[in-house]
């Protein structure tokens, strides 16, 4: 801690307590995001955020100066207005939900090809490996082209479709690299290449684990009719 | 790094006591272009999705009602001019403030869709958002503590500090959860599934724009890389 910075009619004691309330508010924090790990419940949920929210307070309140207590005024508004956007988007949500289960890839067009039952594998392999050695956005649309061959064709032959229904994680956990590469490359420009690779092998991904939402999206789109 | 050689040539500062804002080419070029798109999306009409219907050649047209239209175009503008501020500000108070402004009005732009789907992921946006707003305040609060200034002209200024990097890379992760990039896209992509375009882009290009500053930003306050 720097204390050149503090003026002298400041006490010791105060000066002392910051880092234990810093951790203190980290502490409280790390509470709040386990129990919004374990909890279930939508509404239980966002009170157990609000947590993370007094933690914020704490943190930003140990500073105690004049322009800390600014910083504290807009963070509990923000803090009391998100709390009162989401509780609107939850009622809003419970009103109009409507659940039932859906096949995966509801078609109503007859799909039945030459092209799904005389070597569907091969081909979708091939285009994923082309999609692999391209890279990058084009690689990833290829790539997921493939994947969804392989699902339709599986489908039209009648063999089981194994849905994942993290897909939508993966894209955005590949988005990570893609963020990772992007930062690398401001940051430590001698690593070009490794930042490039990053980022192209995350659009990669992430296009790629993007075509697998179609299926999701069909079937939506089949429900609503 | 010093800010003269991250941003080209500095045009002037304008110093408000505590607070010295500063003009270079890059903030003007990135303040313009985002008040060029909110002048663009204030002027625009809601765009009209024609779906397609499978097995049949019926088309369903979905549109937004003029209530919704004037919200979501108010708030749209809000996004756009908070996007604008964080841009051109040289102070690190005025960045966190407007970074949880365009948090909390990209939940607002979304929270009147009536898909289920979308408003299951505004409510997951919404959440991560305001958890998000404990790492950077809290980030914000470490560097004024670290330091005694948040602003950037006088941060630059400074020798490398162990509590300003923790403090930078804490709020890198509040900025990622706020704008929602990185880990937390894969929710906010769903948000985009909705009639509304012009409006609903705002919040990526708000993201984008928010991202690229941030990156200086971070250059400022870690001088080694």
């Amino acid at each position: 801690m720097v204390v050149d910075i503090v003026p002298q009619f400041v006490p010791a004691f105060f000066q002392s307590m910051y880092v234990p309330v810093l951790y203190g508010g980290l502490i409280v924090a790390f509470i709040g995001l386990m129990g919004i790990a374990i909890e279930k419940r939508d509404i239980q949920i966002l009170i157990l955020t609000d947590l993370a929210g007094l933690a914020m307070l704490i943190i930003v309140a140990a500073v105690g100066t004049d322009l800390a207590e600014a910083l504290v005024l807009p963070g509990l508004v923000v803090e009391l207005a998100e709390t009162l956007a989401i509780s609107e988007i939850l009622i809003a949500r419970e009103m109009r939900k409507a659940e039932d289960a859906r096949s995966f890839a509801p078609m109503p067009l007859n799909m039945d090809m030459e092209i799904m039952t005389t070597a569907p594998n091969f081909i979708s392999l091939v285009l994923i490996g082309y999609g692999i050695f391209l890279s990058g956005f084009t690689g990833g649309a290829v790539a997921g082209g493939g994947i969804v061959l392989f699902a339709l064709s599986r489908k039209i032959r009648g063999l089981p479709v194994v849905v994942i229904d993290g897909v939508g994680a993966i894209s955005g956990i590949s988005w990570c690299l893609w963020i990772i590469g992007f930062l690398l490359f401001f940051m430590m420009p001698q690593y070009w290449l490794l930042s490039l690779f990053l980022a192209a092998f995350g659009l990669l991904l992430k296009v790629a684990s993007k075509m697998g939402l179609i299926g999701i999206l069909m079937r939506e789109e089949y429900g609503r009719r | 790094m010093v800010i003269e050689s991250l941003g080209g040539d500095l045009f002037g500062t304008i110093p408000l006591g505590d607070i010295v804002l500063y003009l270079n080419p890059l903030h003007l070029f990135l303040f313009v272009t985002i008040l060029l798109f909110t002048v663009l999306i204030a002027v625009s009409r809601t765009e009209t999705q024609i779906e397609a219907l499978f097995g049949s050649l019926e088309e369903n047209e979905v549109k937004v009602g003029k209530k919704e239209f004037k919200q979501r175009r108010f708030l749209a503008i809000i996004c756009g001019i908070a996007t604008a501020g964080a841009m051109i500000t040289g102070d690190l108070f005025n960045f966190t403030l407007f970074m949880a402004l365009i948090g909390i009005v990209n939940i607002g732009i979304v929270s009147a869709v009536k898909q289920v789907s979308v408003l299951d992921s505004a409510y997951q946006y919404g959440l991560i958002a305001m958890m998000c707003g404990l790492p950077l305040f809290g980030g914000a609060a470490i560097i004024l503590a670290a330091t005694g200034t948040l602003s950037l002209f006088e941060l630059q200024t400074l020798p490398l500090n162990a509590m300003v990097v923790f403090g930078a890379l804490m709020m890198l992760v509040g900025v990622a959860g706020e704008s929602g990039i990185a880990p937390f896209y894969a929710s906010k992509a769903e948000m985009f599934r909705t009639p509304g375009s012009p409006f609903i882009l705002i919040i990526h290009l708000s993201s984008l724009f928010i991202i690229v500053r941030f990156v200086e930003i971070l250059l400022i306050l870690i001088p080694v890389i």
